[in-house]
C-alpha cells in the first residue's frame, strides 16, 4: 500500500514541478528526474513487477490515493489560474474521451463528429441560458440529452450499413454543424453566444474564488473540482459498462460482426446503445466546457477538434479506459507547456499518431484483458 | 416433427444458383454429415440456415416454425449455433471472453445493473465464467487455467475448441460445424473426433450437422450423410451407401472413374 | 423562381464543379476497390496537387515561360507526376503496413497523414495560412447562347476534366495495368495467381488516383483563382461522399456521384434563399438521404463478404 501511495506522490510532485517551474536549471532537473523514473521502471523488471503487483493488490487504495492527488492539484497550482484552467480542460477531455472511446475503441464505431456532439452540448447550454433564460444547472443537464437525441437521429438510418458509412456521415455532420452554427442567426453566427451565466449550485456561484481548508484558490478551482467529479463519474460508468455484458458484446461485434450475429447478439441494438451512451458523455464534456468558459463559438467545435479528441484515444490506448485518462492528461497540458511549439502542435499530433499506429497501435496504456472484478 | 427441415431451399447470387431446391430434415439429437466438392453449396446451406444469406425460394422450418426471413441473431436465439470455416474468434480478447460472447444473448442483468447494481452483475458473471470454465474443461483440462490469456496465443486445436465452446454456450438445439478439421494433421483430427464424441455425450439432445472433407471424421461421427453437388442434394443415407453412390463418386473423382 | 437562363447557367456551373469533384471521387473509389480502404488523406493530396501546380507555374513564370499554352500543360504534367509519386509514398507509409490490421487503424492512419500534409503546407509553404492567388491562364471572355452566358474558362475546365475522365476510362479498360487493377479489385488472390504483381498494381492505382486529384486541384485553382491549404478537407469529404453515393468501387459511379454533388450544390445556391451559404449543408443532406435509401450507391458497390 505504501508503495502505491509513494508512487502516486512521486508522480504528483513531478507533474507539479514540471508545470510550475520556470528557472531553466530547475526545469532541466525536473525533466531529468522524470526521465530517470521512467527509465528505471522500464529497465528494472523487479521494480516494475513490484509496482504492478502493489497496484493490483490494493486497487481501492490506489484509487483513493489517485483521488487525493487529483484533489490536491489545485492547491499546488493556486498561484496560476491559467494552469488550473488547463487542468480542468484536461478533465473535460477525459469525460469526452471516455464517451468517444466507448464508441471507437470498444464498439469500433467510427465517430468523427466528436467536436460536433460536444458542440451540441455546449450550444444547448448557451442557447437555453442566454436565449431562453434557463438556470445554468438545468441547461447543463439538457446539453448531453440533446447530443444523444441528435446522434440517434443521425445513426438510426445507417445502423445496418458498413463502418465507413458512419465515418462519412459523421464527417458530413461535423461540417453541417459548423456551417449551421456559423450561419443561423439564433446561434449567434460567427461570434457565437457570449455571457453564458455561470453555474450556480444552491446559491453558490462558480465564479467566486473558493477558500478551501483555509487556502484561497482561483475561481477556476470550482470548475476543477466539478470536473474531477464528472471525470470520475464518466470513467467509473464506462468502466462498469465495459466490464459487463455490454462490453463483451461490443468487443465481439467490433472484432467480428458475423460471429457476433451468430451468437445471438443484436448488432443494431448494441451499436445504438454504445453510440448513445458515448454521445451522452461527449455532450456532457461540451456542456461543462460552455459553463466553464462562458461563451461558445463555431471555431471551437470544428473538425480539427474531432481529430484532437481522436488523438487522445489513440495515444492513450484504443479501448483502454485508463489510457483515455493518460491521453487527455498528456495531450492537453503538454502543448500549453511547450508554447514555442504551438504552431507545430497539430503537425506533431499527426506525426505522433501515425508513428503510434504503425509501431504501437495499442497505445501508451494498452487495454488489458477484461477481468470482471 | 424434425428439428430442422428445409423444403425447396434455393439461394441465388445474381445469376449463380448456390442452392437449388434442397429438401432435407434433421431430427433432434441426430448427427448428420454433409459432404461434397468445393463450391457445392455446403457452407451456403449453413449460411442460409443461420440467416446470413437471403432465401430466394423455399422454406426453412425450425421446430415447425418458419424462420427463413429472420435476422441471424434471432435464429441464433432460437437455438442454432455454428462454427466457421475460418475460425471467427476475437484474437485479442481472452479465452473466457470469447466463450462469454455466446452467453450475452441470454443475460439477465442489463445496463442499469452494470452501473448501479454491481452485485447482481458480479454474481451473474461469476456463474457465467464458471460455466465457461466447465465447457472448456470438457475438451482440455488445461484450458480453463489459460482462460485469461488472449485466445490468439493458443494453438489451433485449442482455438477450435474455444469456438465450439462458444457455440455450446448459446445452449443450442442445433450445432452446425463447418469443416472443423480443416488444417489439422492426423493426431489433431483424432483429438477432434474425441471432442465431437464429448459433445455428443455431454448434450445428447443436441442435433449436430458437420461439413467435412475428411471422410474418416464423417464416417466416425455421423449417423447419416448427405452429399451435395452444384447446390443440389445428390445422395443421402448411411456413410457406406453414400460413399458407393455413383453420382457421389463422379462428383469427387470425375466421370471416367465411375464404374459402369 | 429565378429565370430559366439563370438555372441553366447554374446547371453548367454545377457540371463543371461536378467534374472536379468526380476526379477526386474516382481516386477514392479506386482505392476502395483495390484495397478496401478509405484513404482519408486523399483530399489533402488534391490540395498538394494544387500547390504543386502553383509552384511549377510560379517557377515557370520566373523562368520566363509565361505563355498559357506552354505553361499549363507543363504544370499539369509536372503536378500529376509529383502528386502521383507522393500518393504512392503515402500508400507505402501508412496504408500498406496496416493492411492486415482492422480498417479502423487504416482510417485513423490516413486521417493523421492528411493532418500532417495539411499542417506541413501551412507551416512550411511561405505564408501558408493565406489563400494563394492562382494565375489566370485560361482563355477569358464569354459568348451568349439564348440569354445564357457561357464563359470560355468554364468550357476549358469542363473540357480538361472530361479529357481526364476519358483518359481514366481508357487506362482502366484498355491497358494491361488497368486490367490488373480491375482484377485485383475483384479478387486479389486470384489476380496474384494469374501473375499480377499486387504491389505494383497498388502503386499504380495510387499513382493514378493521386494524379487525377492533382488535375482536380489545378482546375480548382484555375476556377477559383486561388488555393488554400485547407481546401483538401472539404474536397476530401465531398470526394468521399460523391464516391459513396455513386457506389464505392465503381469508377463510373464516382463520376456520376461527383457530377450529382456539383449539380445539387449549385442548384441549392440558386433556388434556396441564402442558398450560397447553405449549399454545402443541402448537398450533404442529399448525401445522407442517399446513404439511407440506397447505401450501396447508384451503381452498386463491391461484392458480399465471404462467410
Amino acid at each position: 500500500m505504501i508503495l502505491v501511495w509513494a508512487a502516486e506522490a512521486v508522480v504528483l510532485v513531478l507533474v507539479v514541478l514540471g508545470i510550475l517551474v520556470e528557472a531553466p536549471l530547475a526545469l532541466a532537473g525536473t525533466a531529468a528526474a522524470g526521465l530517470a523514473a521512467l527509465v528505471l521502471v522500464r529497465v528494472r523488471p523487479r521494480l516494475r513487477a513490484a509496482l504492478a503487483g502493489a497496484f493490483a493488490e490494493h486497487p481501492t487504495a490506489a484509487l483513493a490515493g489517485g483521488a487525493v492527488c487529483a484533489l490536491a492539484l489545485p492547491f499546488a497550482l493556486r498561484a496560476s489560474p491559467y494552469w488550473t484552467f488547463v487542468a480542468t480542460l484536461a478533465l473535460v477531455y477525459v469525460v469526452i474521451g471516455q464517451g468517444l472511446n466507448l464508441q471507437i475503441g470498444t464498439a469500433g464505431l467510427i465517430n468523427l463528429a466528436g467536436a460536433a456532439f460536444a458542440g451540441l452540448g455546449a450550444y444547448t447550454v448557451g442557447l437555453l441560458t442566454v436565449s431562453a433564460g434557463w438556470p445554468a444547472w438545468l441547461a447543463f443537464l439538457a446539453g448531453p440529452v440533446v447530443a444523444v437525441v441528435v446522434g440517434t437521429l443521425l445513426f438510426v438510418p445507417i445502423l445496418t450499413t458498413r463502418g465507413h458509412y458512419l465515418a462519412l456521415v459523421t464527417i458530413a455532420f461535423v461540417f453541417i454543424f459548423n456551417v449551421l452554427m456559423n450561419n443561423l442567426e439564433f446561434t449567434g453566427g460567427p461570434q457565437g453566444i457570449k455571457n453564458i451565466p455561470t453555474l450556480r449550485l444552491f446559491g453558490y456561484a462558480f465564479t467566486t474564488a473558493p477558500t478551501v481548508l483555509g487556502i484561497a484558490l482561483p475561481a477556476h478551482a470550482n470548475f476543477y473540482f466539478a470536473a474531477v467529479a464528472l471525470a470520475a463519474l464518466a470513467t467509473g460508468v464506462i468502466r462498469r459498462l465495459h466490464d459487463s455484458w455490454l462490453g463483451v458484446a461490443l468487443n465481439t461485434l467490433r472484432d467480428d460482426e458475423i460471429a457476433a450475429k451468430c451468437c445471438g447478439i443484436s448488432i443494431a441494438r448494441a451499436k445504438l446503445t454504445a453510440f448513445c451512451i458515448g454521445n451522452f458523455f461527449i455532450g456532457l464534456g461540451g456542456a461543462l466546457y460552455a459553463v466553464m468558459v462562458g461563451f461558445v463559438s463555431p471555431p471551437d467545435f470544428d473538425f480539427g477538434y474531432s481529430l484532437i479528441m481522436l488523438s487522445v484515444i489513440i495515444i492513450g490506448g484504443v479501448d483502454s479506459i485508463p489510457g483515455v485518462v493518460l491521453g487527455a492528461c498528456l495531450l492537453v497540458p503538454l502543448p500549453e507547456r511547450f508554447r514555442f511549439l504551438h504552431e507545430y502542435r497539430l503537425l506533431l499530433y499527426g506525426v505522433v499518431i501515425l508513428v503510434m499506429l504503425l509501431y504501437r497501435s495499442q497505445g501508451l496504456w494498452p487495454a488489458a484483458v477484461r477481468r470482471y472484478r | 416433427m424434425s428439428l430442422v427441415e428445409t423444403r425447396g431451399l434455393t439461394v441465388r447470387f445474381g445469376g449463380l444458383v448456390a442452392l437449388d431446391g434442397v429438401d432435407l430434415r434433421v431430427a433432434e439429437g441426430e448427427s448428420v454429415g454433409v459432404i461434397g466438392p468445393n463450391g457445392s453449396g455446403k457452407t451456403t446451406l449453413f449460411n442460409a440456415l443461420t440467416g446470413l444469406y437471403r432465401v430466394a425460394a423455399g422454406t426453412i422450418l425450425l421446430g415447425g416454425e418458419k424462420v427463413g426471413d429472420l435476422p441471424p441473431h434471432r435464429i441464433a436465439r432460437l437455438g442454432v449455433a455454428r462454427t466457421f470455416q475460418s475460425s471467427r474468434l476475437c484474437p485479442n480478447l481472452s479465452v473466457v471472453d470469447n466463450v462469454l460472447a455466446g452467453m450475452v444473448a441470454a443475460r439477465r442483468t442489463g445496463l442499469l445493473d452494470a452501473v448501479v447494481r454491481r452485485g447482481r452483475v458480479r454474481v451473474e458473471m461469476r456463474e457465467a465464467i464458471a460455466r465457461a470454465g466447465h465447457l472448456l474443461g470438457l475438451f482440455n483440462p488445461e484450458l480453463p487455467a489459460r482462460g485469461w490469456e488472449r485466445v490468439g496465443q493458443l494453438p489451433q486445436i485449442d482455438r477450435r475448441r474455444v469456438e465450439i465452446c462458444r457455440a455450446l454456450a448459446t445452449r443450442p438445439r442445433l450445432l452446425l460445424l463447418d469443416e472443423p478439421s480443416a488444417g489439422m494433421n492426423p493426431e489433431e483430427t483424432a483429438e477432434l473426433m474425441k471432442d465431437l464424441q464429448i459433445v455428443r455425450d455431454e448434450m445428447p439432445g443436441l442435433a449436430v450437422v458437420i461439413i467435412e472433407h475428411d471422410m474418416f471424421v464423417i464416417e466416425g461421427v455421423s449417423q447419416r450423410v448427405i452429399a451435395f453437388n452444384y447446390g443440389r442434394k445428390i445422395a443421402e443415407g448411411p456413410f457406406a451407401a453414400v460413399a458407393e453412390h455413383p453420382e457421389v463418386r463422379e462428383a469427387y473423382l470425375g466421370k471416367d472413374t465411375v464404374r459402369a | 423562381m429565378p429565370p430559366l437562363e439563370l438555372l441553366f447557367q447554374q446547371a453548367l456551373n454545377g457540371l463543371m464543379l461536378g467534374v472536379m469533384y468526380a476526379l477526386i471521387a474516382v481516386g477514392f473509389t479506386l482505392f476502395f476497390g483495390v484495397l478496401d480502404v478509405i484513404h482519408f488523406s486523399h483530399g489533402d493530396i488534391y490540395m498538394l496537387g494544387a500547390f504543386a501546380g502553383l509552384s511549377v507555374l510560379t517557377g515557370l513564370a520566373a523562368a520566363g515561360v509565361g505563355a498559357p499554352a506552354l505553361a499549363l500543360p507543363l504544370a499539369f504534367a509536372a503536378s500529376i507526376v509529383i502528386t502521383g509519386l507522393i500518393g504512392v509514398a503515402a500508400e507505402r507509409v501508412c496504408v500498406k503496413p496496416l493492411a492486415r490490421s482492422s480498417p479502423l487503424m487504416t482510417l485513423l492512419a490516413t486521417l493523421s497523414l492528411g493532418l500532417v500534409i495539411r499542417e506541413s503546407v501551412l507551416i512550411f509553404y511561405p505564408r501558408g495560412a493565406d489563400p494563394k492567388p492562382f494565375p489566370w491562364l485560361l482563355p477569358q471572355g464569354s459568348f451568349d447562347v439564348g440569354g445564357v452566358v457561357i464563359r470560355y474558362e468554364n468550357l476549358a475546365i469542363l473540357a480538361i476534366g472530361l479529357a481526364a475522365m476519358v483518359a481514366v476510362d481508357r487506362i482502366i479498360n484498355r491497358t494491361r495495368m488497368g486490367a490488373a487493377i480491375r482484377a485485383v479489385a475483384q479478387d486479389p488472390e486470384a489476380a496474384q495467381m494469374m501473375g499480377v504483381n499486387l504491389d505494383r498494381t497498388v502503386d499504380a492505382t495510387f499513382f493514378l488516383g493521386s494524379g487525377l486529384a492533382a488535375v482536380a486541384g489545378i482546375l480548382s485553382g484555375l476556377y477559383y483563382s486561388e488555393i488554400h491549404f485547407i481546401m483538401g478537407v472539404t474536397g476530401g469529404v465531398i470526394g468521399f461522399s460523391a464516391a459513396a453515393i455513386g457506389g464505392l468501387g465503381n469508377v463510373y459511379g464516382a463520376i456520376l456521384g461527383g457530377l450529382l454533388f456539383g449539380l445539387v450544390q449549385t442548384m441549392a445556391a440558386a433556388l434556396i434563399p441564402r442558398g450560397s451559404e447553405f449549399r454545402d449543408v443541402v448537398a450533404f443532406a442529399v448525401v445522407l438521404l442517399f446513404l439511407v435509401v440506397r447505401p450501396s450507391g447508384i451503381l452498386g458497390a463491391k461484392s458480399v463478404e465471404r462467410v
